[in-house]
């Protein structure tokens, strides 16, 4: 379970007159349940990326806080880190080592020994269907085989919490019907949570129990997909999308364009 | 801690050793450094002494001074003829000797008492020519002193009224301090050896990092920020020390090469100075690398990096010119300044002079000082976290 609440970041660049403020979060709340799928819905810009940098510790939010599995982010990053599996936008891989060795060396960061990482690397190679490529260096990897790289080093530990930023972004069809298949697997047969930040509705549509909208740093609507068309008064997820997000005149706009 | 430090290290480390390239135009040139610096130093110093032992004098016009070249021939100078574009080739320095110019009637001129002018040419902006032109010079004033030494005889004035004084001149430098100033130069290339045999590694543990975009899925490990920094600055050190350890040894075998057998016989590098070396360099490799990590944590780019790092290189080969360029000597505080301690004190273990433990210590103290201030900045940086 992760719960976040009044999460809000703010960023300032340069100095003096050329100083500029830039308000990313401004109070985005969600709660994520076990065993389920929930999705950061929102167009670039909305947040998604620093709400989840802030979930996995990597930045301090300004106010609001978070829970992973009860343990507050804040307080103890070290022990909420050690439940997190992260793919983060930022998914680079070591090019003259083997992934393999790529998926090792974070299990070995994450306190598992050698045998123990070896294990999981050819666990989550079978899973995620890495087969051969286990033992070629990542240089000139494809997209996909780089994010089911980055997804294996972000899962070598069996982590109880997910977290997903963009996980399809350069993916091509058979790869994102692949990875979302690996993701029901997680959420079904080991009760996993998992937290997705997309802005694609299909995939929000066909993988997520769970829905939060967010716009403008901030959490706008939340609840299942059907629940948020009902709420919006739209048949089309992507119609309750835009006026749940952006308010009516946006949507009346779309409409009559 | 000591174990995730010990994971990171042992990543870093197998991951430089890959780049294969990069190690091997690094190692390459710590190993030929030595030699190769040896083999060009020592054929400069034989040419030197070759020119020194011929005695050729280049002239104009010495057809008219029989009783000049005649002295010329007792001192076993042997007289050619200057090539008759002779002054264009002093300035532009294709000519390394000075040209003696003889007036015509120089002879009788001289029988006569009328003391007749010799012009020798130079230029000052020739060093070849101007440092022959001394020993000419002096050839000359001989050759003064030997005349009017002969009209005074004729006189029936004594010899040894004309020497109130006697010079008896000693050069005090023992071999190995005068072979120290050819070799001034081999500190700074060994410097420059660790610097830049470090510096891939530093950058590419850092901004490289950054660059591929695997820093933030490791900040995202539960391991402390301060493990990280030491794994890696770990493996950085490791290959500074690497290289300071092979451009060392390399002297070794390299003395073989020397072509001058004076310079063979000055240049003094067995075991002893080459554990001396390496107790000074092993500080500086750590220091340098913390340093270059210091300054590159903060670029987005290994470019950048590379650009910010220029400082550090900048500072690091200006520093040891110091010693080249001071003519007052050593000085005290020198001993504060990392690399140039280092140049100063590697420049002694060549001149063959003692050295004390407060000697090695001190520029070791401050190497730990400034590796502590540099890793810590580092970890800051990580804790910082400025991903954005």
């Amino acid at each position: 379970m992760i719960v976040a609440e009044g999460l809000s970041k703010r960023f300032a660049s340069g100095f003096g007159r050329g100083r500029r403020v830039v308000d990313a979060v401004r109070g985005v709340d969600f709660q994520a349940a076990d065993a389920a799928i929930t999705g950061l819905l929102g167009a670039n810009g909305a947040g998604k990326t620093t709400t989840l940098r802030m979930v996995a510790g990597l930045l301090v939010p300004d106010g609001g806080h978070v829970a992973i599995a009860g343990i507050d982010v804040a307080r103890q990053p070290q022990a909420a880190q050690a439940r997190l599996g992260v793919l983060s936008d930022a998914r680079g891989l070591y090019p003259r080592l083997t992934a393999r060795e790529n998926i090792v060396y974070h299990g070995r960061l994450h306190g598992l020994d050698e045998r123990a990482a070896a294990a999981r690397a050819d666990a989550l190679g079978t899973t995620l269907g890495l087969g051969a490529l286990l033992d070629r260096r990542t240089e000139g990897f494809s997209q996909g085989e780089r994010m089911k790289t980055a997804l294996a080093r972000a899962l070598v530990h069996d982590p109880s919490h997910i977290i997903l930023d963009e996980p399809t972004n350069g993916l091509d069809v058979v790869a994102t019907r692949a990875l979302r298949e690996v993701l029901r697997r997680l959420r079904d047969e080991q009760g996993k949570c998992i937290v997705l930040a997309t802005h694609i509705m299909q995939e929000v549509e066909r993988l997520c129990d769970h829905v939060v909208v967010v716009a403008g740093g901030r959490t706008v609507a939340d609840g299942s997909v059907a629940a948020l068309r009902a709420r919006a008064g739209e048949a089309d997820f992507e119609a309750a999308f835009v006026r749940l997000a952006y308010g009516d005149a946006a949507a009346a706009g779309e409409t009559n364009a | 801690m000591i174990r995730a430090a010990w994971a990171v290290g042992r990543k870093e480390w197998v991951d430089a050793l890959r780049d294969r390239r990069t190690l091997a135009v690094v190692l390459l040139s710590a190993v030929a450094l030595g030699p190769l610096l040896l083999f060009v130093l020592s054929l400069l110093v034989a040419d030197l002494e070759a020119r020194a032992e011929e005695r050729t004098l280049l002239a104009v016009g010495m057809a008219d001074a029989p009783t000049l070249h005649n002295y010329l021939a007792r001192q076993a100078w042997t007289v050619q003829p200057a090539p008759p574009d002779h002054e264009a080739a002093l300035l532009r320095r294709s000519l390394g000797q000075p040209v003696l110019v003889v007036p015509p009637g120089f002879e009788r001129d001289l029988a006569d008492g009328l003391a007749p002018t010799l012009r020798l040419l130079s230029a000052s902006s020739n060093p070849r020519a101007e440092r022959a032109a001394g020993a000419v010079l002096r050839l000359l004033q001989g050759f003064g002193q030997e005349q009017a030494t002969l009209r005074l005889a004729l006189r029936g004035v004594p010899v040894a009224v004309l020497q109130a004084v006697q010079v008896d001149e000693q050069d005090l430098a023992d071999p190995q301090v005068r072979a120290a100033q050819f070799t001034r130069m081999l500190p700074f290339f060994v410097l420059m050896a660790v610097l830049y045999g470090a510096m891939h590694a530093a950058l590419d543990t850092t901004a490289g990092e950054r660059e591929r975009g695997s820093l933030e899925p490791l900040l995202m490990t539960p391991v402390p920020r301060g493990a990280i920094v030491l794994g890696k600055w770990g493996a950085v050190a490791g290959v500074g020390m690497a290289v300071a350890l092979l451009a060392c040894l390399s002297f070794l075998p390299g003395q073989w090469l020397l072509r001058s057998e004076t310079l063979a016989a000055m240049f003094q590098f067995g075991a002893r100075e080459a554990a001396l070396f390496l107790a000074l360099l092993l500080p500086l490799a750590a220091m340098l690398s913390a340093l270059m990590m210091a300054v590159a944590i903060r670029c987005r780019s290994f470019k950048e990096a590379q650009a910010n790092n220029t400082l550090v290189v900048l500072g690091a080969s200006l520093l040891p010119m110091v010693t080249v360029l001071n003519p007052a000597g050593e000085q005290p505080w020198q001993l504060w300044l990392p690399a140039l301690a280092q140049a100063t004190l590697m420049q002694r273990v060549l001149e063959g002079q003692a050295l004390g433990a407060a000697d090695l210590l001190l520029p070791l103290a401050v190497a730990a000082a400034g590796t502590a201030a540099c890793l810590a900045y580092v970890a800051r940086q990580l804790r910082a976290s400025a991903l954005t």
